[in-house]
């Protein structure tokens, strides 16, 4: 900038304006191309009834309101709200959690930090493979160890009372790595000096964490309530994997159902506008939370 | 000096380019194969030994990972790219008939002179669409019925049970006599969806003269004294006799047999690999046993059709149908991976009955029957499939379990 105070107002204007297009323009294309279209496109055609064989016939809302009357839709959206319930504070403190240790100084710090990091670089499906066969109720490891222990096996996959459970704790082992390292990023920006004044002034750890770091945290934690909510409306690998949407579809989540809707019974109209419907919802709950965020300022 | 160098090099180039030119006169096709796995080791070798048995065509094959296969398929049909030749299960040709993305093979066959009453009818007219053969089965994989043999002698049994009675009576005997599971069949989703249990309501559906949807498709067909029967059989297996533990998923019933816990399991023909290879196994595998009556077994069949292109190519689709031709006499080599050659020549080779079980159940194949051809099944059979698991795991009682599934049914296909 330095550089350039000493150039006409004008041309330093065009200079900069030229190199940013430029600049950007690979990677904006590549965006709009594979981003921006299709998102546009998968919006043209919830309008329409389309089995990708034939033409598409232009049905209006039907499919919007088909929707609301179908049972699968309604389940499965309930399936994914479940989940989002389940897992999102839960991921989001176990983030915290592991964040108070990952910037403990020294060595156990590092290590922390490298090993709750670890499971977020596997893929969905080794997550759901490796914890499918934790979880089987007659060989996998779990039930293994509780008969060991005299202890009845569990129907962890099986039960529909524990099949969402068992999920949402794979999930956390999975992803809460991700929280960590955002919480723990923030929590080494807080400078020393706010907490060495508190010591000073009497402060204990309790007060210390409640009064100072957590407070401080609030933009952080605004950033990663929100990541976590889109990511837990969109949950799909892992269940797949690991229950097939079951036992008899009591676990599957809405992005399931449109990817069957889609690709199995080949009737995109209608999963485009299942997708629509998500995406609103989920930008609507996003929008919510940022609005709530910032007043609060 | 110069000069005359590249005046060889020129001519040693275009000599080169002469005979290679006059090998390009064989025609190369090209398929997309399904098959990963043993099947797929056994289907590339296979291809590999069609290549080498003659001198006019060449087939190039691309393996697809099977969950994105029919994806990039139908993606492929609706853009008119898609390879010469492709597998098709025959349960999703009447999804990709009504838009002619498949063409019709009648006039084709006739012309390279496939034999085509050397085929096994039942399979053949499952992929017969108003008396135009769409596709040519290279399978079938039926449900079939494997037992232990080690464990019946155990407990005394001395054949493969054949009715219901004798099904119930053999299950219980293993359990009292040797402690293992009586019918390890699964009947719960982890996994894999418990199609298990749909397969055998729909194969004993059949037995009873019944298809599951009436003849138009428009209506559920089993909510009747037959489909009380069926369901009545699959719920008294877990909850009237106890044979079969809840909460069964597809993992763990294979798993069980393998490992020779379990007396009896109803799978498909696919099983048949990894039970040969494991050590101190002892058991038969046989059809699918008469349990109403008649004889009736639900089975996929993995065909073989052509694309439609936007420019139809004859020599290209005759070099396919030879293709197909060679494939399907040769089927005791597809065999080996457990399913069941679909020409009556093939079964009949030295080849075919030298392979260890798979003679046991190979008649199965006369006694298949296609699902539901309209494009709204698949949808059905999930739902079938997902109704059947949960009124079995909350032990629903017949008419209920009947009517619920056929209220599902219907909406699906009167929308």
């Amino acid at each position: 900038m330095a550089i350039l105070s000493g150039v006409s107002m004008r041309y330093r204007d065009k200079y900069t304006a030229r190199d940013i297009a430029l600049f950007s323009a690979p990677y904006l294309v590549v965006y709009v191309a594979f981003l921006v279209f299709p998102v546009l496109y998968g919006i043209h055609i919830s309008f329409f009834d389309w089995d990708i064989l034939s033409a598409k016939k232009f049905i209006g809302i039907g499919n919007f309101a088909k929707a609301f009357r179908d049972p699968n839709f309604l389940s499965s959206f309930a399936h994914t709200i479940q989940f989002v319930l389940l897992s999102t504070p839960t991921i989001i403190v176990t983030g915290f959690l592991l964040a108070l240790l990952a910037i403990k100084p020294g060595k156990t710090g590092k290590a922390a930090e490298t090993v709750f990091f670890l499971p977020y670089i596997l893929s969905t499906t080794v997550v759901g493979t490796l914890w499918g066969w934790l979880f089987q109720k007659d060989f996998g490891l779990f039930n293994q160890v509780l008969s060991a222990l005299r202890l009845s096996p569990v129907g962890w996959l099986t039960d529909p009372a524990h099949a969402m459970i068992s999920i949402v704790i794979a999930t956390i082992w999975w992803t809460s790595g991700f929280n960590m390292i955002l919480f723990s990023t923030a929590i080494k920006q807080i400078p020393d000096e706010i907490y060495d004044s508190a010591r000073i002034d009497g402060a204990g750890r309790t007060a210390i964490l409640f009064r100072i770091t957590i407070p401080l945290l609030r933009d952080t934690t605004l950033l990663v309530v929100i990541l976590q909510l889109i990511a837990s409306f969109k949950v799909f690998g892992q269940v797949f994997v690991m229950t097939g949407g079951g036992p008899y579809n009591t676990t599957q989540v809405l992005v399931q159902y449109v990817y069957r809707t889609g690709f199995s019974y080949f009737q995109l109209g209608y999963a485009s506008a299942m997708s629509v419907l998500l995406f609103l919802v989920i930008l609507s709950i996003s929008g919510f939370q940022f609005i709530l965020g910032k007043k609060r300022k | 000096m110069k000069h005359r160098f590249t005046i060889l090099l020129a001519v040693f180039i275009l000599l080169t380019g002469v005979t290679l030119g006059a090998q390009a006169q064989k025609i190369e096709i090209n398929f997309w194969s399904l098959f990963t796995g043993g099947d797929g080791e056994f289907f590339d070798g296979m291809v590999k030994e069609f290549n080498a048995s003659q001198n006019e065509i060449i087939m190039k094959t691309d393996t697809v990972k099977f969950d994105n296969y029919y994806i990039k398929l139908t993606a492929a049909l609706a853009a008119k790219n898609a390879p010469d030749v492709v597998v098709m299960h025959q349960d999703r040709l009447s999804s990709y008939v009504p838009s002619g993305s498949i063409l019709p093979l009648n006039n084709y066959v006739e012309k390279v002179g496939v034999d085509m009453s050397t085929f096994e009818q039942a399979p053949l007219s499952s992929c017969t669409f108003d008396g135009k053969i769409y596709a040519i089965p290279l399978d079938v994989h039926p449900l079939i019925m494997y037992y232990n043999t080690a464990l019946f002698e155990k407990a005394g049994i001395t054949k493969a049970p054949e009715s219901l009675e004798e099904l119930f009576a053999a299950a219980q005997a293993v359990q009292e006599k040797t402690g293992a599971i009586g019918i390890s069949a699964d009947n719960t989703t982890a996994v894999y969806k418990a199609y298990t249990l749909t397969r055998m309501f729909m194969s004993m559906l059949k037995e009873q003269g019944f298809t599951t949807l009436n003849a138009t498709n428009t209506k559920a067909n089993f909510n009747n004294a037959a489909g009380v029967k069926a369901y009545q059989a699959l719920s008294d297996m877990v909850n009237k006799y106890n044979v079969t533990p809840k909460q069964l998923d597809y993992d763990s019933a294979v798993a069980n047999f393998k490992l020779g816990k379990a007396g009896i399991h109803f799978n498909g023909v696919w099983v048949t690999g990894t039970f040969e290879q494991q050590p101190g196994l002892k058991f038969a595998a046989v059809k699918f046993p008469a349990l109403f009556g008649a004889n009736a077994s639900w089975a996929g069949s993995h065909t073989f059709a052509i694309p439609t292109q936007k420019t139809m190519d004859e020599k290209r689709i005759l070099a396919a149908v030879k293709f197909i031709d060679w494939m399907t006499a040769h089927g005791y080599l597809w065999a080996k991976a457990g399913h069941v050659p679909t020409r009556k020549t093939a079964v009949e080779t030295a080849e075919f009955k030298s392979l260890p079980y798979r003679s046991g159940y190979s008649d199965a194949s006369k006694y298949t029957f296609p699902p539901p051809d309209t494009p709204k099944w698949p949808q059905c059979y999930d739902a079938i499939s997902d109704s059947l698991e949960e009124s079995i795991a909350l032990n629903r009682d017949a008419k209920t379990a009947l009517a619920t599934m056929e209220q599902v049914v219907n909406a699906i296909l009167t929308k």
